[in-house]
């Protein structure tokens, strides 16, 4: 259990560190901006994930009327980013294309080398990236270690002692093993995001990607949150993505995406 | 696995909704097994009535194709008539031993008549008595009317009709009757006729043709007849009291040694499905059969029996249609309510890369497994339930063919029944005639049996994937993210 407290990264003494970054700014306002931004990214050896000139219009939606048009961006790996923008430049839209929820309408997305069209996404869901909601998304009628399972379980995990494996990425998060057979709906906001965190580790993805993870949190949890984030990208080396418009967060993270509304 | 896992935990999780859908597939499962199991008892029973009866093929006399072309109000309608009717071809012994020389006929009997006059015994009459002539193909009987007796051979016990189906009782009957009915000179002869000329059990008669050639038979038996009268408003006789019933051979080597008498055959072929029959009536043509000659079959009598069983088995596919039509839509119902309250799981699981058709499978998994349970517990109820329902159809049907093997028996000359039935024409000849086939069924705990299981499963999981269709459009509809932002 020692062991195991040494890992964790929401160890008090470290609160509050590591937040001062020399931040870089990208926009997406015009296609020239993104080509670009585009040339001087490519210069990065750890690209994990590229967008590469993603649009998205809906189904049902006229032939201009892009929900997103022509954005690019490159994450890499060892980095938190934050994606801000105001209501309507499509901030969820680019979550559930870089999740592989949806797929582009036009471009592509290139995750570890591979286009997402070539990929099956259900895979790439439950083995590459892990998912953080703001509004948690666990099962209210599972415990917390069952809801870790489940997600070990959708990756096909063999291992002999599942139950074991999720209390210590329960610990690595900050919870304590008593939490293990608690019902979510029992425990608390910051206590829940904290277990859906550790859902998102649970097959160790190599992308996490969190849609507003601290929206519903007061200060102090927001702030042990993003700590863990921070520790998951510069200690474990992967690469977090976060939709946000809360300069708290902005204030955390490595490199600030900013979206424009589409023009029509 | 985990899809079981998951789909164990649902159903534990949810023990209100998956008791309910539980009790209606129990009730679907429960209605289905009664209807089929008396679907079932009812079809088996149509079959053996259909294999108790014979399937018979007759040759009759078309009178409409006859009669098309007749004007009554024209004399030379009727000349043309006359003249059509005297052309028709009738057919011979020879002709009746060529027709069943056929790949469509198992088996035949024919009655050989012909008429004879009395030597030594006195035809039963009342001389004022206006005996009136037969027409034109009525029975046996036909022109041999002007003799004083007709004198009928019978091929086999099945060719017996009038005996097995009562309108001929035996009265008196020598021990060996049965022995030596179909091998020589013997005699049934009515009671009447007996009284008429004193005649007793193991007397002679001689008969004469009209050539004075004479023939004598041997009294093995004495019958009556169980219909009054001979349709004349002023007969004291019965239609049979001048009728001779002997075997066919003995009426052969009548017509064989004196080949002008005239006489009358009436052949009934035993074919192997009445699919066959316009193909075995051209096959007929061909053979010399006249034109004005059809085929007729059993088939309207052989299934007159059955119609309230019929009547039954259609109440059941009515009551089975209905109850899986209601009970399907109500778990569809329940389903689609249940998808919608489940929304947001679907969301989570699809979120963290549970495959639709992984997804699909846990809720049909679920779907499954209560349906199961509930089916066995179905079957078992409607097993108990149907035992008694079936069970009864049932064993009025072997009761009234019971009663009716002791009244074939006691025809042909028993005092109890059975007793009375004829050793050498074999119990399986007879039946043909509505025989205890059906007692067969006397194993009635066997009604739900292991095709009404399979039917019930077939049943079920038809219902669990017409059900299912819900949560399976659903599951394919529904965008994750759309639904946990709804949720959020």
């Amino acid at each position: 259990m020692a062991d195991k407290e040494k890992n964790n990264y929401v160890s008090k003494d470290k609160l509050g560190k590591n937040f001062t970054h020399k931040k870089q700014i990208v926009k997406n306002n015009e296609v020239k901006d993104n080509k670009e931004m585009k040339e001087k990214n490519t210069s990065s050896k750890d690209i994990i994930l590229s967008i590469k000139n993603a649009s998205y219009r809906y189904s049902d939606a006229e032939e201009n009327d892009y929900a997103l048009r022509n954005v690019s961006f490159d994450f890499e790996s060892g980095k938190i980013y934050a994606i801000r923008g105001r209501s309507g430049t499509g901030k969820t839209t680019l979550l559930s294309l870089i999740s592989g929820l949806e797929r582009c309408t036009e471009g592509e997305i290139i995750f570890d080398g591979k286009s997402l069209k070539d990929r099956n996404l259900d895979k790439y869901r439950n083995s590459d990236i892990g998912i953080v909601f703001q509004s948690y998304n666990l099962l209210p009628f599972m415990t917390a270690s069952e809801n870790i399972i489940l997600s070990m379980d959708a990756n096909g995990l063999k291992l002999k002692n599942k139950k074991e494996k999720a209390i210590e990425l329960m610990e690595k998060v900050g919870l304590k093993e008593t939490y293990a057979d608690r019902k979510v709906l029992r425990l608390s906001g910051g206590e829940q995001q904290r277990v859906a965190i550790a859902r998102s580790l649970s097959y160790n993805p190599k992308m996490i990607i969190a849609d507003e993870p601290t929206g519903n949190l007061d200060k102090q949890t927001e702030t042990e949150i993003l700590e863990i984030f921070e520790k998951l990208a510069h200690e474990e080396k992967k690469c977090v993505i976060i939709v946000t418009h809360s300069q708290n967060v902005c204030d955390a993270v490595d490199v600030i995406y900013d979206l424009k509304k589409v023009a029509k | 696995m985990f899809i079981l896992k998951n789909a164990w935990i649902s159903i534990k999780r949810n023990k209100g909704r998956n008791i309910l859908i539980g009790i209606i597939i129990l009730i679907i499962a429960c209605a289905c097994t009664i209807t089929l199991a008396i679907k079932n008892t009812a079809v088996d029973l149509i079959d053996s009535y259909k294999n108790a009866y014979d399937k018979e093929v007759t040759i009759s006399f078309d009178r409409s194709n006859m009669m098309k072309d007749f004007d009554p109000s024209q004399s030379e309608g009727r000349e043309n008539a006359r003249e059509k009717f005297d052309n028709i071809a009738s057919y011979t012994i020879s002709d009746v031993l060529s027709f069943a020389d056929s790949e469509y006929i198992e088996s035949y009997y024919y009655t050989y008549g012909v008429g004879l006059n009395g030597n030594n015994i006195e035809k039963a009459e009342i001389e004022s008595n206006n005996n009136m002539p037969n027409g034109f193909g009525h029975g046996k009987e036909n022109n041999i009317s002007s003799t004083d007796f007709t004198l009928t051979g019978y091929s086999s016990l099945d060719a017996m009709s009038e005996f097995i189906n009562g309108t001929y009782t035996m009265n008196e009957i020598t021990e060996n009757a049965w022995d030596i009915a179909f091998d020589g000179n013997y005699v049934f002869i009515n009671q009447e006729l007996a009284d008429y000329n004193n005649l007793n059990l193991n007397d002679k008669i001689v008969l004469e043709d009209e050539e004075g050639n004479t023939y004598e038979f041997e009294i093995i038996g004495i019958f009556k007849e169980n219909e009054e009268g001979n349709g004349e408003p002023m007969s004291m006789f019965s239609n049979s009291a001048n009728t001779l019933v002997t075997n066919a051979s003995a009426v052969t080597s009548i017509t064989t040694s004196n080949e002008d008498l005239q006489a009358t055959i009436n052949p009934t072929f035993i074919i192997d499905s009445y699919d066959n029959v316009e193909k075995l009536q051209d096959e007929f043509y061909e053979k010399g059969l006249d034109e004005n000659f059809v085929l007729q079959t059993n088939e309207e009598i052989a299934l007159s029996g059955v119609s309230s069983i019929e009547n039954i088995n259609s109440f059941a596919t009515t009551f089975l249609v209905i109850t899986l039509i209601i009970g399907g839509i109500v778990l569809f119902v329940i389903n689609m309510i249940n998808i919608r309250e489940r929304k947001y799981e679907i969301g989570v699981l699809r979120t963290i890369g549970i495959s639709k058709v992984k997804l699909t499978m846990q809720f049909v998994s679920e779907l499954v497994i209560v349906s199961v349970v509930a089916l066995v517990l179905g079957a078992g109820i409607g097993a108990v339930s149907s035992k008694g329902v079936s069970n009864s159809l049932l064993e009025s049907e072997i009761n009234s063919s019971n009663e009716r093997t002791e009244e074939i028996g006691k025809n042909f000359g028993g005092p109890n029944g059975n007793e009375g039935m004829p050793d050498r024409g074999n119990r399986d000849e007879m039946r043909g005639k509505g025989m205890p086939v059906v007692q067969a069924y006397d194993s009635i705990d066997a009604v739900v049996d292991m095709k009404v299981l399979l039917e019930l499963l077939g049943i079920g999981l038809s219902l669990v994937l017409v059900s299912s269709i819900a949560s399976m459009v659903s599951i394919q509809r529904f965008s994750p993210l759309t639904i946990l932002k709804e949720r959020s």
